[in-house]
């Protein structure tokens, strides 16, 4: 039994169908990304995990227990985190107050894993009393990430991390993801930049128009001369 | 073509901003040069402008307080509440009938006392209510008008706005209208249309100021007091309680509070609370000041702190405090020119303009702090 366990789901928002029939699995430990093209619902797909769309049909489990219907900060205390793609950080606030933030659902802000996040982080230490809305894009994306591992979860989500980065900073926040994931965190990632997802994760899934299309492991689906054809520019 | 367009309309717009701006200075260079021509000749006193500048500042505050929960809704909630004045007429009565009730206890019935002495005969004069007479009775009140205000906004937002959470500013600006027509006849309904005093007089303190006298009293001096201890408290409150961050934090990105795990009806409800009590407060010490209530004046002070709030930059509570002392400071500067009056609130959506047209998000614009 697979720590997060999606069989047969249906969702959108609203009336919307976007999802059918998705069958989604991350084990412990493992790192899973997503890919596809543009409007596959991928993200759609990450979201219902944590669940801010509309759900229509199906299960999604984890660690044995079914989330469905559960509010995202439900989803949290049973071990999950997510960081959405844009707008992921608070501007007005601090760093360390951004990261605060991470775990509001504790009474008290755990100083052990703070520590934990600023030595994942370096910069994120040197510039604790920063206002984040004034760091550059790839330093928001480390509040981002470090405010959703304050709480240590057993899954993290990440949807896009590499978007909008400059090409150099892309390589490095894979090599965060990596980290992460080393450090004991089941990642599931939807990426757009999807052949470095790929070569970086242990297993992948194509996503195409709302449902499945391939998995297997990265290595498997980068040498798979259909999904090179259509999903890797060839 | 179209770039050429596009100059000629840049130019435009930027003669007639450059144009504004030469007529906002020529008028503030006239404004001043005529202050100080006055003052040096002798026909403006410098006490009397010391005067203008007290009851400027007093004013400012009642409504810089008042305007704090104002932001703070807006911020958070996304929407112009139009019945917060009305919930300041409500605190103020809330709390002086409990000051009405500790001072004048036994001196006539219950009722009578509880709705603030409706009918003409025991008041706050009779009842020799003041600072220094009944200071209990004025701290309670004080109190009873802050929590009476915060748990009776919770109310108001369960029964009226709650149930039309998301559906977006405009809705809800409606709905509070509706709200504040709701409160205001409930007002006259309870504690009758009659407008009455409520204070009796109190010593003050006449400070020599070059050429006369500036007198501060001791309701003066509890406004001043509370006002800024309320504000000081509002501001330690958002700095450095997580309850606080976790209203920047969802006035700053209200998804993200929620994907975050901060419990965002949570928030809310505390939100009313404190801009509710602080509203409450507000109508408390402005009773306190005037010395009279009656059933409209939080509505007819609503605009101005309108003017106040977004002249500072709506959303931020700094920009409400510093907005409410400028709308009150040049208000009762500008009787120096006008007859005084009504013709002052013309001097608070002027200012207000002025502001906007040179910074269209207002002093505090753009920084958002709840």
């Amino acid at each position: 039994m697979a720590m997060l366990d999606v069989a047969g789901l249906d969702a959108g928002y609203g009336d919307l169908q976007i999802l059918s029939d998705v069958d989604l699995e991350v084990e412990q430990d493992e790192y899973v990304v997503i890919v596809g093209p543009n409007g596959a619902g991928k993200s759609t797909a990450m979201k219902s995990v944590f669940g801010l769309t509309t759900y229509m049909g199906g299960a999604v489990e984890f660690n044995g227990e079914d989330i469905t219907g559960l509010s995202p900060d439900e989803i949290i205390h049973k071990g999950i985190g997510y960081v959405p793609q844009t707008e992921n950080v608070f501007p007005s606030l601090t760093v360390q107050e951004n990261l605060e933030m991470g775990a509001y659902i504790l009474d008290e802000v755990p100083e052990a894993a703070l520590q934990d996040v600023f030595d994942q982080f370096p910069i994120l230490r040197d510039r604790r009393d920063q206002k984040a809305g004034s760091m550059s894009g790839g330093q928001q994306q480390m509040v981002a990430m470090g405010r959703a591992l304050m709480l240590d979860p057993d899954l993290l989500l990440l949807d896009e991390p590499s978007a909008g980065l400059a090409p150099d900073l892309v390589d490095e926040m894979f090599d965060h993801v990596d980290a992460i994931n080393d450090a004991g965190t089941a990642v599931l990632v939807v990426e757009q930049n999807a052949k470095e997802a790929l070569r970086r994760c242990d297993r992948g899934y194509v996503l195409v128009q709302g449902g499945n299309r391939y998995v297997d492991t990265g290595d498997a689906l980068l040498h798979d001369e259909e999904v090179r054809q259509q999903f890797l520019g060839g | 073509m179209s770039t050429v367009d596009d100059v000629v309309t840049r130019g435009r717009s930027l003669s007639t901003e450059q144009f504004l701006l030469i007529a906002v200075g020529i008028g503030v260079v006239l404004l001043v040069g005529d202050l100080v021509l006055g003052v040096l000749d002798g026909s403006y006193s410098i006490s009397r402008i010391g005067r203008y500048v007290t009851e400027g500042v007093l004013y400012g505050l009642i409504m810089g307080l008042a305007g704090i929960g104002l932001s703070m809704t807006y911020s958070i909630l996304n929407f112009a509440n139009f019945a917060h004045g009305d919930t300041i007429t409500a605190g103020a009565f809330i709390g002086w009938g409990g000051t009405y009730l500790i001072a004048g206890w036994g001196a006539a019935s219950l009722g009578h006392l509880a709705l603030v002495g409706p009918q003409r005969g025991v008041g706050g004069p009779q009842l020799g209510i003041s600072i220094t007479s009944t200071p209990v009775a004025i701290f309670a009140g004080l109190l009873l008008a802050g929590v009476g205000t915060a748990l009776f906004a919770v109310l108001i937002d369960r029964l009226a706005y709650k149930p039309m959470r998301g559906a977006g500013g405009i809705p809800l600006l409606i709905t509070s209208i509706g709200v504040a027509f709701a409160l205001r006849y409930l007002i006259t309904f309870v504690y009758s249309s009659q407008s009455r005093g409520t204070t009796a007089s109190v010593p003050s303190a006449d400070l020599l100021l070059v050429d006369g006298y500036v007198s501060l009293d001791a309701h003066d001096g509890t406004l001043i007091a509370a006002a800024v201890v309320l504000m000081l408290g509002v501001h330690l409150m958002l700095q450095r309680t997580k309850l606080g961050k976790a209203m920047r934090a969802m006035s700053d990105n209200k998804d993200l509070a929620l994907v975050t795990g901060i419990p965002t009806e949570r928030v809310i409800r505390w939100t009313w609370m404190i801009g509710g009590g602080l509203a409450g407060s507000a109508g408390y010490l402005m009773v306190l000041w005037t010395g009279t209530i009656d059933w409209q004046f939080g509505w007819l002070l609503l605009l101005l702190i309108f003017a106040a709030v977004i002249l500072g930059g709506i959303g931020s509570i700094y920009g409400a405090i510093v907005g409410g002392l400028v709308i009150g400071i040049s208000m009762h500067m500008s009787m120096i020119w006008l007859p005084g009056g009504d013709f002052t609130t013309i001097t608070a959506f002027l200012m207000m303009i002025l502001v906007l047209l040179i910074r269209p998000s207002g002093l505090f614009g753009g920084k958002t702090t709840a």
